[in-house]
């Protein structure tokens, strides 16, 4: 290699003394114009309102109440329990059904196989298709009527199976919602498996094999361990996905029946925009804030640990 | 990088455009016509959609300098959306809803009608109009809408399923309503469907019951709040009674259908009942049922009193066109589209000029028209009657009691705590 | 050993064929359903071939849901906040991990935490603004949020991507006095190709896909994206399940055009994101 030219510091050569933050301005600007405007000063917003009573009209008076709302929140409606417990239900189910499908799925498909990318795209097409639709698709699968349950039902001769009410029983309702998420997101949660499987390196694999391991002593000593990244993002991404749950529930039960499949992001909405309270929406929409913040910031700190290593 | 720019510099047009866009959004006025909004909800039969269409079309000709720009949608889609549109830059023109102090005096409440007096005096609407829908109009204090419709809401019945069970007559106690179940039970008919998934239509039997139960007077203080929801036996009592109903006779699966997956089965013939308004016979018409084999009867609640509403088309104030959307209005309640509403869909007409003629009624029309002229006083829908908030837990309740969630016991209790609360 | 292997291959094989028939038999029968007439819908049990195929479901659905206009509502949303938000993203991230000033972190963190919390935390002052800005029912009015949603994680995707450029590039084009901003124009963002692809195709999907936000930010119909259409559509014509299940066929047809044309950004996006960023 040639020998460089004398490099010149940049700041002497251009005799400047600006800040690099000053430097930085104007490509952070859009970027922090949108998102403090459009991001931060609602969610901002949205706590100060909580400690108000509002209709959501303009033209009616904000009446500070202090906690009132969270009070009326955390004793007396009688369905915040009902949204937190299932929105909780739903995060932990998430964490652990569709990811271990999709880890099962990535690992059978991590080798030369025919048909390996329609194998691929049919998995993870559900995860492309809007929440929206995949809720109204399945909406119709569970029709009491005509749906799968009476179809099979009739067909098979098993009238247990077709008087089920899919969505009309509190029992069944929420989890029938909840394989719908999983037909939505095994596909991509597979797709970032197979990315991460890439990594694991496969003269590993053959030592291990060459000593005599079977194949889940490979996978418990080789593979899992070199899965951890992938494993962390996958299970941040869940997690938030999973906690944000709207399209589903409204598309298919609309938090019914009588709120038992309610969640705590369809619960806020129909507080603030149903019943035009929207202190009492905006606290619930608070505390999942508080929620999603008390899981993600330990997780940052982690990570910005992880890379200072 | 070049290309970048290029993206760049396209997107950036792309935006200007945008705001193009956005800034003639609303109500443009091209070649000199106003444009004026009206949202209502969406006609579900033929003879709706025609009557609509001749309606519309009589406008335009009668008022070519005004564009009426028309969006509907379903019920519930529509509550949503004038909450969330009302006040704000996006709401309509004109809209359409019910009167009742839980959704249209909601909307009055909050500022989203304009007080039309003047128009009134210019149209001289206040002879146009009867009693009725004129106390529907001024009962916030001001003139808020004019009159769009007034229905009566009874039970109607498969005359065939009903023979078919033994059934001579229509009962005309509550006690015969419920023998009258029992019969369609042993003869393997269900007796009444319901949609669960749009709350307000099972709704319709809780709010009758309790008013059978309870009686005119303590129904509306209960209403009103003013009295105990857990101290009232009749409470319990039309509690005790819905949970009956929707154990026993109960379209199954009503949980997860929808009202129009409901009244299907209701046209199907498989269910024998109903409680739907007198706008149910379009839509009995539309789906091709033979309305010689339908009949009708008032709740038999014992009060005389006719379970109903009113409805009305209100203007916005933050609409820009309010005189143009008085004309259209004033034309809505003309002679004329008031006729074709009453030939071909049926509806009483708001305006006192038209007359109902029993001669070019079908069958089942004529049948209301006893029910209304004998009615001696209206009760409203619970859903139009309490809060927004109140609602939503009188729905809860009411499904939980249905479901079999809650026992029917408590759930005067239930309802009163919630009210104590608010 | 190898026959064993072969057995447990070929059966490997044949559960995954199992498992590729059951995950598609939702969007089968949809697609039969679409295509039945009304007496087949009800007459017929779900998984039945439609031997009747009634086309018209399909023209009805188009034209009642108003399926030109939401779409075409849809694709101008798409085309104009994507490749937007997506400069502005890189630009930030580009200071981010090029330019060294203090509290970078925190701000990176900052942003970080936009890309976790769910929209209904914002939703209703979110509305309010909008609203306040005359902006309701246009489509800018949804733009500028998607814009400010979409920021974090793209902005942190890049941030990492950027992170990975040989620093001694960056010297050699300072030696030859080039500013920040040609740094970024002429050397950072071609070498950036495959990110800002992959994130340019998961983001046009996921703003045709949103439904959240417009929800409450679009209420005339004529303003409607494409998800508002189906659910609106779902609740207007309820008991009409041929039409209901052809319009949501119909939406889904270029999304899914999307992905089988551009499969591998898809991959490589979600490559991206697994990177430690």
């Amino acid at each position: 290699m040639t020998a460089a030219p004398p490099r010149r510091p940049l700041i002497a050569r251009r005799r400047r003394r600006r800040s690099p933050f000053v430097t930085a301005l104007p490509f952070l600007a859009p970027a922090l114009l949108a998102y403090v405007v459009f991001v931060i000063f609602p969610m901002v917003e949205s706590v100060r309102l909580s400690f108000f009573e509002w209709t959501g009209f303009i033209g009616t008076p904000q009446v500070f109440v202090g906690l009132k709302n969270y009070v009326k929140i955390f004793t007396q409606d009688p369905v915040f329990w009902t949204a937190f417990g299932n929105t909780v239900i739903w995060v932990v189910l998430s964490l652990i059904i569709p990811l271990t499908i999709s880890l099962v799925l990535a690992l059978a498909l991590n080798r030369p196989l025919f048909g390996r990318n329609l194998f691929r795209s049919v998995f993870y097409i559900p995860g492309v298709l809007a929440s929206i639709a995949v809720a109204n698709m399945w909406r119709w699968i569970y029709n009491p009527n005509y749906g799968i349950g009476q179809s099979l039902g009739t067909a098979f001769g098993l009238p247990w199976l077709a008087d089920i009410q899919w969505l009309g029983d509190k029992n069944i309702a929420l989890y029938a919602v909840f394989v719908a998420f999983v037909w939505q997101t095994v596909g991509t949660n597979m797709v970032l498996f197979l990315a991460g499987l890439q990594a694991v390196q496969q003269e590993h694999v053959e030592a291990a094999r060459l000593d005599g391991a079977n194949a889940w002593q490979v996978f418990r000593n080789v593979t899992f361990p070199a899965l951890r990244p992938t494993m962390v993002i996958v299970t941040v991404l869940t997690f938030i996905g999973s906690i944000k749950v709207f399209d589903l529930v409204v598309g298919m039960t609309g938090g019914g029946p009588a709120q038992q499949t309610q969640v705590l992001a369809l619960w806020s909405y129909q507080q603030s925009f149903g019943n035009h309270q929207y202190g009492m929406g905006n606290a619930i929409a608070t505390v999942l804030l508080v929620v999603t913040l008390l899981i993600v910031v330990p997780y940052l700190v982690w990570t910005a640990r992880q890379e200072e290593k | 990088m070049r290309i970048m720019r290029t993206v760049a510099a396209l997107a950036a047009v792309g935006m200007v455009a945008a705001g193009l866009a956005a800034c003639s959004t609303g109500d443009g006025s091209d070649s000199g016509r106003t444009t004026v909004t009206y949202w209502k909800l969406t006609d579900a039969d033929p003879a709706s959609q025609e009557a609509w269409a001749k309606t519309l079309a009589g406008f335009e000709k009668a008022h070519p300098d005004i564009e009426l720009k028309v969006e509907e949608r379903s019920t519930d889609a529509h509550k949503e959306a004038l909450r969330t549109a009302l006040g704000t830059s996006g709401a309509p023109d004109i809209y359409w809803s019910w009167a009742g102090p839980g959704i249209g005096g909601e909307y009055v409440k909050a500022g989203g009608s304009l007080d039309l007096e003047k128009y009134y005096d210019k149209y001289d609407w206040k002879s146009r109009f009867n009693d009725v829908s004129m106390s529907s109009v001024t009962q916030y204090g001001q003139y808020d809408g004019v009159p769009s419709g007034y229905s009566g809401v009874g039970v109607f019945y498969n005359k065939d399923l009903f023979a078919k069970a033994g059934i001579t007559a229509p009962p005309t106690t509550y006690d015969e309503l419920v023998a009258d179940a029992d019969k369609l039970v042993a003869a393997g008919i269900t007796p009444i469907e319901f949609g669960g998934t749009v709350n307000w239509h099972l709704m319709r039997l809780l709010d009758n019951i309790l008013m059978t139960e309870c009686g005119s007077e303590t129904f509306r203080s209960l209403i009103a709040t003013d009295a105990d929801w857990s101290k009232e036996p009749c409470v319990t009592e039309a509690y005790e009674q819905f949970h009956t109903w929707t154990q026993d006779y109960l379209t199954k699966g009503w949980a997860s259908l929808g009202d129009a997956e409901a009244n299907a089965l209701f046209y199907q013939g498989e269910a024998a009942m109903v409680i739907e308004g007198n706008w149910f016979d379009t839509m009995l018409r539309g789906n091709d049922v033979d309305t010689s084999t339908i009949g009708v009867f008032m709740f038999p609640t014992g009060t005389g009193e006719l379970y109903g509403d009113t409805s009305n088309n209100y203007i916005s104030p933050t609409s820009k066109n309010p005189d143009a959307a008085a004309e259209v209005l004033d034309y809505l309640t003309s002679p004329e589209p008031q006729k074709i509403n009453l030939d071909l869909v049926g509806t009483r007409p708001v305006n006192v000029d038209v007359e109902v003629d029993p001669a070019t009624q079908d069958s089942l029309d004529q049948q209301w028209n006893p029910i209304f002229a004998e009615a001696t006083g209206v009760y409203s829908f619970n859903d139009q009657s309490l809060t927004l908030a109140q609602v939503t837990e009188y729905w809860r309740i009411q499904n939980l009691v249905a479901t079999n969630e809650l026992d029917p016991a408590k759930a005067g209790a239930e309802f009163q705590k919630f009210l104590d609360q608010q | 050993m190898t026959r064993t292997r072969d057995y447990a291959r070929i059966g490997l094989w044949i559960a995954l064929i199992i498992s590729l028939v059951i995950w598609m038999l939702p969007l089968v029968f949809i697609i039969f359903t679409s295509l039945k007439s009304e007496q087949d819908v009800v007459g017929t049990p779900v998984f039945a071939f439609p031997l009747n195929p009634d086309f018209g479901n399909y023209a009805e659905a188009f034209e009642n849901g108003n399926l030109l206009r939401v779409a075409s509502n849809s694709l101008f949303i798409a085309l104009i906040k994507v490749p937007i938000g997506l400069l502005i993203s890189a630009l930030a991230a580009f200071a981010l991990a090029r330019i060294r000033f203090r509290r970078n972190r925190v701000l990176l963190a900052v942003i970080a935490i936009g890309s976790m919390v769910p929209i209904q935390v914002a939703i209703a002052p979110l509305f309010q603004v909008i609203s306040n800005a005359g902006l309701l029912n246009t489509s800018i009015g949804v733009i500028l949020p998607y814009i400010g949603f979409g920021l974090p994680y793209q902005t942190f995707i890049l941030y990492g991507f950027f992170r990975q450029i040989p620093e001694e590039l960056d010297e050699s084009a300072r030696v030859d006095g080039a500013s920040y901003a040609r740094l970024f124009w002429q050397i950072i963002l071609p070498l950036s190709g495959p990110a800002l692809a992959a994130l340019f195709i998961l983001d046009f999907v996921a703003t045709w896909n949103e439904y959240g936000m417009a929800l409450v930010l679009l209420q005339t119909q004529d303003a409607w994206t494409v998800p508002l259409a189906i659910q609106g559509f779902q609740s207007q014509f309820t008991s009409s399940y041929g039409p209901v299940n052809a319009f949501t066929i119909m939406t889904m047809l270029p999304v899914l055009i999307v992905y089988l044309m551009f499969q591998r950004y898809f991959v490589s996006g979600a490559f991206a994101g697994s990177v430690k960023g």
